[in-house]
């Protein structure tokens, strides 16, 4: 085990989670602006008909 | 001299900043009302919020601090966000101040107070935020212009033009497109700042070493780089007051909480919390370490503000150097359109409320909106420019913040859990918090309070801030006994 086994272990957890969490959000982050914007067309078009 | 090469590593910068002001401008289309260009129609889901809160909350200038505080303090600097990841983990999880604030669908903080308080203190509670807000906000230009001058070797009579051109930038697609336009340039800002992030860090940790960075380390600073408790520079105020702050920040920082209210509902909100709350750790630590590798390869330099970009502007190769200041320059626009948008949102919503005695259209609110976020950035450049920076910048951001988050936080918490709270305790909260922290930005200035301002030190001011800010709220609400109910709690 390094020395300062505390601050070894947050760096590694630091590097292994941001690296794995921005390949998920990036992917699943996509989704959703796709489904917000469907959403907000959606509703643009139904606000736009009832006018 | 550095490795910024102007054909490959500006190619990769050009590439980046085309793509985020074109996927800017194409959501302008969508913003019909002004409850999209605040909130995004409140359709944001968990992932969204997630890379755009961590994209809103990590700028050039949160990179320049959380480096110096590595430089300045070793690993024992990134205590700040392992207290705020614990603070917004906790809050996410309870769901505590942030339930009773999306399930009442206001758009600002000082939007709910008003229910409780009445519109005085909403509008006070408006002010007290967007000052603290716009002065926090005021040193983010300079220093993310340093930045950029320092890793990629420009004359330092261009910051002032570059800070202008890149607030330009960022208000074109924020004006038009609002909080749309922030979250989907957010989301790449996320991608492309954290690949840049991860990938220096990597190339840190393989040429410089781990066990480099902690002799450094033990050789400069001691236990106290490792633990801030006998660190001679931190000690159990640094640890009580950055608590303070951060869980205030958490519960009360209108960029954070306006995930929570363009959250489609309460729980994706609350998930929104829990999954970014480790992000605050790695905001704090990576940063940290690059300011760790620049003591190690520099050794003292005189300000250690620039150690960390001087660094780079050699550590780095072409090519890793464009991904860089590509990821940077998207660290520093997605914080700077969401704090525009915000600050915005609490003028138009709060600060003018008085001024809407009947509701204005949705056109006449959004060109209202657009013309505030426009007179900001002018703002900005302007006390961008004249703002002498003194002492560390994390105690600058810490000291004006503290101006709103201590009494908001207190006033927030007493709206939705203090049945007795009132408008007394409310006002008399908000004068304490903002008295403490002004009276002490200012006697640092003055040279005859400057020694006297630097025996207190921000920490002290910071805890009896906040300390007092609650025992004003319980004095004042118990000095009134309300003879009826002010307003609805939330």
């Amino acid at each position: 085990m390094p020395n300062h086994w505390f601050w070894w272990a947050l760096t590694v957890a630091c590097v292994v989670w941001y690296s794995t969490i921005t390949v998920y959000v990036a992917i699943k982050g996509a989704k959703d602006i796709k489904n917000m914007l469907a959403r907000l067309d959606a509703t643009r078009k139904k606000e736009a008909e009832e006018q | 001299m550095t490795n910024f090469n102007w054909l490959l590593d500006g190619s990769i910068v050009g590439l980046y900043l085309l793509v985020t002001m074109v996927a800017g401008l194409m959501v302008r289309k969508y913003v019909g009302k002004v409850e999209h260009f605040l909130v995004a129609g409140r359709e944001m889901d968990v992932y969204l919020g997630i890379a755009s809160l961590a994209a809103t909350e990590f700028g050039i200038v949160t990179c320049m601090y959380t480096a110096q505080n590595g430089y300045e303090k070793g690993f024992a600097g990134a205590t700040p966000g392992i207290l705020m990841a614990v603070a917004m983990a906790g809050v996410g999880l309870t769901g505590f101040v942030i339930k009773p604030l999306r399930d009442s669908g206001v758009i600002t903080i000082p939007e709910l107070l008003e229910q409780k308080f009445g519109k005085r203190i909403r509008w006070a509670a408006g002010v007290v935020i967007v000052l603290g807000g716009l002065l926090n906000m005021g040193v983010f230009l300079r220093t993310g212009g340093q930045f950029l001058v320092l890793v990629a070797g420009l004359n330092v009579r261009y910051l002032e033009i570059m800070m202008t051109a890149l607030l330009v930038g960022v208000a074109v697609y924020t004006i038009l497109g609002g909080m749309l336009s922030v979250l989907v340039t957010d989301f790449l800002q996320f991608v492309v700042m954290s690949v840049g992030l991860i990938l220096v860090t990597i190339l840190i940790l393989v040429n410089v070493g781990w066990e480099k960075l902690v002799t450094t380390v033990e050789t400069q600073y001691g236990a106290g780089g490792f633990n801030p408790f006998v660190n001679p520079t931190m000690g159990w105020q640094y640890v009580l007051f950055n608590l303070m702050l951060n869980t205030a920040a958490v519960l009360t920082w209108q960029t954070i909480i306006a995930r929570v209210l363009a959250a489609k509902d309460t729980q994706t909100g609350r998930r929104v919390y829990t999954g970014t709350a480790f992000f605050f750790v790695c905001r704090f630590l990576i940063p940290g370490i690059w300011g760790i590798a620049a003591l190690a390869t520099l050794g003292p330099v005189a300000n250690t503000l620039e150690a960390m970009p001087t660094y780079l502007s050699t550590a780095v190769p072409a090519g890793l150097m464009g991904i860089l200041v590509a990821a940077m320059l998207a660290a520093d626009m997605s914080t700077d359109s969401s704090y525009m948008l915000t600050w915005c949102s609490v003028i138009y919503n709060d600060i003018l409320a008085p001024f809407r005695k009947r509701p204005w259209s949705e056109r006449k609110g959004l060109f209202w909106n657009r013309t505030i976020i426009a007179l900001i950035g002018i703002f900005l450049l302007l006390y961008g420019l004249w703002y002498p920076l003194k002492g560390d910048l994390w105690t600058y951001l810490g000291v004006t913040g503290t101006i709103y988050l201590a009494s908001i936080s207190v006033l927030l918490i007493a709206c939705c859990y203090w049945r007795k709270a009132n408008s007394w305790g409310a006002g008399a909260a908000i004068l304490v918090s903002a008295a403490i922290p002004v009276t002490y930005l200012v006697m640092e200035q003055l040279p005859s309070t400057g020694a006297l301002a630097k025996s207190i030190g921000p920490y002290y001011s910071g805890i009896a801030t906040y300390i007092l800010s609650g025992a004003a709220m319980v004095i004042g609400s118990l000095l009134k006994p309300q003879s009826h109910v002010e307003g609805r709690t939330a």
